[in-house]
C-alpha cells in the first residue's frame, strides 16, 4: 500500500508537483491519470525513493522508521518495484545477465536469485531470448526485460509510468493480463498514464492530476458521477478544467 | 560499509564485462595505447640512423613520457563516456539509481571499472615501449626492480586520477556526445604540460616531482635519463596522486546527487 500526503516538488524553481496526496491499496490498479507535464512521473520518481519532496511525506507499506517517520528513500526501495519511462536495459548484456545484475544490487542471495531470475523468464515468457544480448530487441521484448527486472524481488508494491508506450496490441493485452493476475495475488499497482482507454481498462481507481494537484479520485465510475457525465474522456477534460481548479 | 562496497564490486564488474564486450572501443583503446610506442619505434629508427645514440635518446625518453601519461588518459576514456554520459543518454541511470544502491556505490563501482581500463592502457603502452625500445637497441638505464617499483608507485596512481577526472566530466555531461567534446580536450592536459616540459626545461622546479601529472613526466624522464631519484619522491607523489583522485571522485559522487541528473535533459 502507498500513501502520499501533501508531496511537493519544484525543479529549477518551477513548481511541478504542488499538493498530491493520495492512497493505492493492496489488490488495487490505481491509475495515476494526468495530461503530459501534469506531475506523474516526479510523483512516482519520490516514491521509488529518485527524488527527495521538498515537503510531505510518502509511506509505503506503513513502515516507518525508529522515530515513527516514513523512512529514508533507500528503504522503500525494498518494497518497490518501478517501471518507469526509462527501460533501461544494458544492451550487451543477455536478458538473464541483465536481471542478475539488479538482483545482485538488490543483495538478493544467490539460490533465491536464480529461482526468481527462472520465475520471471517463464512468467513474462522470455525463454526464447533469455541468453540472448538485447541489442536489437522489439520494444516489447525491451519492455519485457525491463518489467521483469521491476518484479525480480516479487515487490509488494509495483509503480508503471506509461508502459504500453511503443507496444503492439497482443503486447498490450498481455501486459494487461499479467498486472490482472499480480492484483490478484494481492499487489498494490500504481499505473501511471495519459492514455484514457488504458485506465479505463485496467484501473480499479484513479487520481486525477493537474498541473501538481490532485483534482478528483476515485473508481472510473464515482469520477463519472462526480463530472456529471457518462464517459471517463469527458469527466476528465471536465475535472481538470482551469474553470474549475479556479 | 560492506554491502556499499559489495555494491560497488557488483557495478564494477558489471561495467568491465561490458566495457571488454564492447570490441570498437577496446581496438580504439589498445591503438591509442600503442600509437606512443609505434611513433618512437619509427623516430628511434630515423634518430639512430641520423643522431648521436645520446641526443636520440633524450629525445625518445622525452616523447615516451608524454605518450605515457597520454595513454593512462586515453585507456579509460570510452568507458567513462558509456558509463555515465552514457547511461544517461540511454536512459538506463534512473532504474540502477532504483535498486538500493547509494549514489557513491555507483561512482565508486564506476571509477573501479574505468581505473581497471586506463590501467590496462597505461600498462599496454608502458610494454610497448620497453620492446619498442629493446628492438631499437636503446639501452634503458636502471632496470632494475629497486628502481622501478617506486616509479611505478607514481605512474600507476595517474589512471586512477584520470579516471576521477573523466567520471566527473562524464557525469556533468548531458550525453555522449557532450562527453566526448570535453574528456577529448582532457586528453590535451598530460600532452600539453609534457610539451611545455619538454621545451622548457628552466621551468623544471623541484617541487613539481610532488605535483600529480607534473610530477610522473619528470620522474619518467630522469628514470629514462638515468638520474638518481629519491624513494620519497614517487611515494609522495603516489600518495598526492590518489588523494587528488578521491577529492574528485567526491566531487562527483556529489554531482550525481543532483536532481537534474534524474530529470534527464
Amino acid at each position: 500500500m502507498i500513501t502520499t500526503h501533501r508531496l511537493a516538488k519544484s525543479f529549477d524553481g518551477r513548481p511541478i508537483v504542488r499538493d498530491v496526496s493520495f492512497d493505492a491499496p493492496d489488490g488495487t490498479i490505481t491509475g495515476l491519470l494526468g495530461a503530459n507535464g501534469a506531475g506523474k512521473t516526479t510523483t512516482l520518481k519520490m516514491i521509488c525513493g529518485a527524488l527527495q519532496p521538498e515537503s510531505g511525506s510518502i509511506f509505503v507499506d506503513n513502515a516507518v522508521d525508529e522515530t515513527g517517520a516514513p523512512g529514508d528513500p533507500l528503504s522503500r526501495q525494498h518494497r518497490v518495484g518501478a517501471l518507469l519511462d526509462h527501460m533501461g536495459i544494458y544492451s550487451r548484456l543477455t536478458v538473464r545477465e541483465n536481471l542478475a545484475y539488479f538482483g545482485r544490487l538488490r543483495r538478493m542471495p544467490a539460490e533465491l536469485l536464480e529461482e526468481r531470475i527462472e520465475s520471471v523468464i517463464s512468467v513474462l515468457r522470455l525463454e526464447a531470448i533469455a541468453d540472448r544480448r538485447t541489442k536489437g530487441f522489439s520494444q516489447g521484448e525491451r519492455m519485457k526485460t525491463a518489467l521483469g527486472r521491476a518484479l525480480l524481488h516479487s515487490p509488494q508494491n509495483l509503480l508503471l509510468d506509461e508502459p504500453t508506450n511503443g507496444l503492439d496490441i497482443p503486447t498490450i493485452r498481455a501486459l494487461r493480463d499479467l498486472l490482472r493476475r499480480l492484483r490478484d495475488s494481492g499487489t498494490c499497482i500504481l499505473y501511471s498514464s495519459h492514455v484514457l482507454d488504458e485506465v479505463r481498462a485496467l484501473c480499479d481507481r484513479v487520481v486525477i492530476i493537474a498541473e501538481g494537484r490532485i483534482v478528483a479520485q476515485g473508481s472510473p465510475q464515482e469520477l463519472c458521477s462526480q463530472a456529471e457525465t457518462g464517459s471517463l474522456e469527458e469527466a476528465f477534460i471536465e475535472l481538470t478544467s482551469p474553470a474549475r481548479s479556479c | 560499509m560492506n554491502q556499499a562496497m559489495n555494491q560497488a564490486l557488483t557495478i564494477a564488474h558489471k561495467e568491465i564485462i561490458d566495457g571488454i564486450r564492447d570490441v570498437r572501443s577496446i581496438v580504439a583503446s589498445l591503438f591509442y595505447a600503442l600509437m606512443g610506442p609505434a611513433v618512437v619505434g619509427l623516430v628511434s629508427i630515423a634518430t639512430h640512423a641520423n643522431t648521436k645514440p645520446e641526443s636520440g635518446a633524450l629525445v625518445l625518453t622525452s616523447m615516451m613520457a608524454i605518450f605515457t601519461l597520454v595513454a593512462a588518459f586515453v585507456g579509460g576514456m570510452n568507458v567513462a563516456m558509456d558509463t555515465v554520459a552514457g547511461e544517461r543518454e540511454r536512459r538506463s541511470l534512473l532504474p540502477l539509481l532504483l535498486n538500493l544502491v547509494s549514489r557513491r556505490s555507483v561512482v565508486l563501482g564506476k571509477w573501479l571499472a574505468v581505473s581497471f581500463f586506463a590501467l590496462a592502457g597505461l600498462i599496454v603502452n608502458v610494454l610497448g615501449f620497453l620492446l619498442v625500445l629493446a628492438k631499437a637497441g636503446f639501452h634503458i638505464p636502471a632496470f632494475a626492480l629497486y628502481t622501478w617499483l617506486p616509479i611505478a608507485m607514481g605512474l600507476f596512481s595517474l589512471p586512477l586520477l584520470a579516471a576521477s577526472i573523466q567520471l566527473l566530466i562524464s557525469t556533468i555531461s548531458r550525453g555522449v556526445k557532450e562527453a566526448q567534446t570535453y574528456l577529448s580536450l582532457v586528453v590535451f592536459l598530460p600532452m600539453g604540460i609534457g610539451m611545455f616540459l619538454v621545451f622548457s626545461p628552466a621551468a623544471k622546479q623541484a617541487w613539481l616531482t610532488a605535483v600529480p601529472l607534473v610530477g610522473q613526466q619528470l620522474q619518467m624522464e630522469a628514470l629514462m635519463n638515468g638520474r638518481q631519484i629519491a624513494l620519497v619522491e614517487p611515494i609522495l607523489l603516489g600518495c598526492l596522486t590518489v588523494v587528488l583522485a578521491v577529492v574528485v571522485l567526491l566531487v562527483a559522487a556529489g554531482r550525481l546527487q543532483h536532481d537534474e541528473i534524474i530529470y534527464g535533459n
